[in-house]
């Protein structure tokens, strides 16, 4: 059958996908430490195997797929709190947390010491420093630009903030975190930490909004297409080619 | 397909649940011992189509997954543990906390209680309560007839009784402290009780090095809630919510072209 009909049926759930990940920035738009995505059109050809037959059968046989979404990753705005265990990461670095499931990092620094005295995430996590969990005794707590914890003016740890060479996969895990492969991370050089910020969500609401108009715009042009093929041409193939004789 | 309809779903819901404690916060801008809340959002799972680092061929890897995110939900509410402004009442049995600490208080059903609001009274037997009645702990009793209540910073409440030339201590008022206040549970009327998050309390005389802080006699402490902020995160959570609510009419009408295709 003509093959720009499935061409455009792929490039329709291509752009289905693409408003997934689009819903998905504007509903995270006010998650702390949130990492907008993304996404990666590319194309594939319908008959990988073997040369195309021509140009012309290579340009009709190019479908276009959702292959990937990247992950955003400048600097959200920073916006103060006021509370002292509110930290925000200045540069690329990422504070590493212990979860069940390995070390996990995040940009979302809302922490808060444990019952046990430890300082953890908002979802109970411990948060590491350069020398494992890190213990707060209660009193006043500050923390200095490289992480440095004091609290009652006697240090009780420092942050731990790695970063990621360029083109580091990361994966999304929820709660804000980010797993990366084995032996990528390196101590963050270029990082610095502000105490009583917290970094938002670096998701752009305008770039969103006209993402979302152009996925949407370009679904209708695919339907369009599709109703082509499915009401004019088959009719007419169907309806009207029979009664030429 | 179409997880962009629960998805900007959850991000309205999100949105509705920030609204709701933004009004508590500002409802509550002027009850004193107010600690205003702040809603933490976190993404969802993620369906992970392609795994970032996933193998492309033998040799190489593919640079970035196909990860698609399932939308947000709101996290917890976070109490903010910032000084409110201290304001000056004249009342000598209006106490103030400059620290971390909290009154306990004794809840009628034999619990103790947590609060910042300092403002006491003494009930019929002299014992000072809460403007709900509830005796605050340890209990202090003011003689009747008493004259110039004084409270120093320390706690130490002391009066001057009918017929003596120099005050006598009456008691004195402690002050406690939770690991973690952040996780406090609020019961409403500026009470607080402890939960495994939080710790148990840990009582102490003010003043001392443990951070409980100092009271402050004839003074009431604000509620910390900041207008500005409270306002700003009001608009952006509007703003939130109708660019989420534009996305459920996208999907909306794009399955609705795509039912006209099939006609």
């Amino acid at each position: 059958m003509d093959s720009g009909y499935y061409a455009a049926c792929t490039a329709l759930v291509a752009r289905t996908q693409a408003l997934d990940t689009i819903a998905n920035n504007l509903a995270n738009a006010s998650t702390v430490g949130y990492r907008a995505q993304h996404n990666q059109f590319s194309s594939v050809l319908a008959q990988a195997s073997g040369a195309p037959d021509s140009d012309l059968n290579q340009a009709i046989n190019n479908y276009g797929i959702l292959s990937g979404t990247t992950l955003d990753e400048t600097q959200g705005a920073l916006q103060k709190t006021g509370n002292d265990l509110d930290l925000a990461v200045q540069g690329s670095g990422f504070f590493v947390v212990q979860t069940a499931g390995g070390p996990m990092y995040t940009r979302d620094g809302s922490f808060q010491v444990s019952a046990k005295g430890q300082l953890v995430t908002a979802a109970g996590d411990p948060v590491m420093g350069d020398k494992g969990v890190i213990s707060m005794p209660p009193g006043s707590v500050s923390i200095s630009a490289d992480g440095t914890i004091s609290t009652n003016g006697a240090v009780a740890g420092k942050l731990k903030l790695v970063s990621f060479p360029a083109g580091t996969p990361l994966t999304s895990a929820g709660e804000t975190y980010y797993s990366a492969p084995p032996k990528t991370e390196t101590a963050a050089t270029d990082s610095t930490v502000k105490q009583g910020m917290l970094e938002s969500s670096n998701v752009n609401p305008v770039t969103s909004m006209v993402e979302l108009i152009t996925a949407q715009r370009s679904a209708e042009m695919m339907q369009r297409e599709l109703s082509m093929y499915t009401s004019e041409m088959d009719k007419t193939a169907t309806q009207d080619l029979p009664k030429v004789s | 397909m179409f997880h962009a309809l629960y998805t900007a779903a959850s991000g309205m819901t999100a949105q509705q649940i920030n609204l709701d404690n933004i009004a508590n916060n500002l409802a509550n801008a002027s009850t004193s011992g107010f600690q205003s809340r702040r809603v933490q959002f976190s993404d969802l799972l993620y369906q992970s189509e392609v795994m970032p680092g996933a193998a492309a061929t033998q040799q190489t890897t593919v640079s970035s997954g196909l990860q698609v995110g399932l939308g947000t939900r709101p996290g917890n509410t976070e109490i903010i543990q910032t000084q409110g402004d201290l304001s000056s009442t004249g009342n000598p049995l209006d106490f103030a906390i400059e620290g971390t600490g909290f009154f306990q208080i004794l809840l009628p059903n034999n619990q103790i209680g947590y609060t910042r609001a300092g403002s006491f009274q003494p009930n019929q037997q002299g014992t000072l309560v809460t403007a709900n009645g509830d005796e605050l702990q340890p209990a202090i009793t003011i003689p009747p007839n008493a004259t110039n209540i004084t409270v120093g910073s320390d706690g130490t409440v002391s009066a001057t009784l009918p017929g003596q030339i120099n005050a006598a201590q009456v008691g004195t008022i402690q002050l406690a402290t939770f690991a973690n206040p952040g996780g406090l549970n609020s019961i409403g009327n500026n009470i607080y009780l402890p939960t495994t998050a939080s710790g148990d309390a840990v009582v102490g005389t003010p003043g001392g090095a443990d951070g409980l802080g100092t009271i402050q006699q004839g003074m009431l402490e604000q509620a910390n809630v900041n207008i500005v902020d409270e306002f700003v995160n009001m608009i952006l959570a509007q703003r939130s919510y109708e660019s989420n609510s534009r996305v459920v009419k996208a999907a909306d009408e794009m399955l609705q072209g795509l039912n006209q295709v099939a006609q």
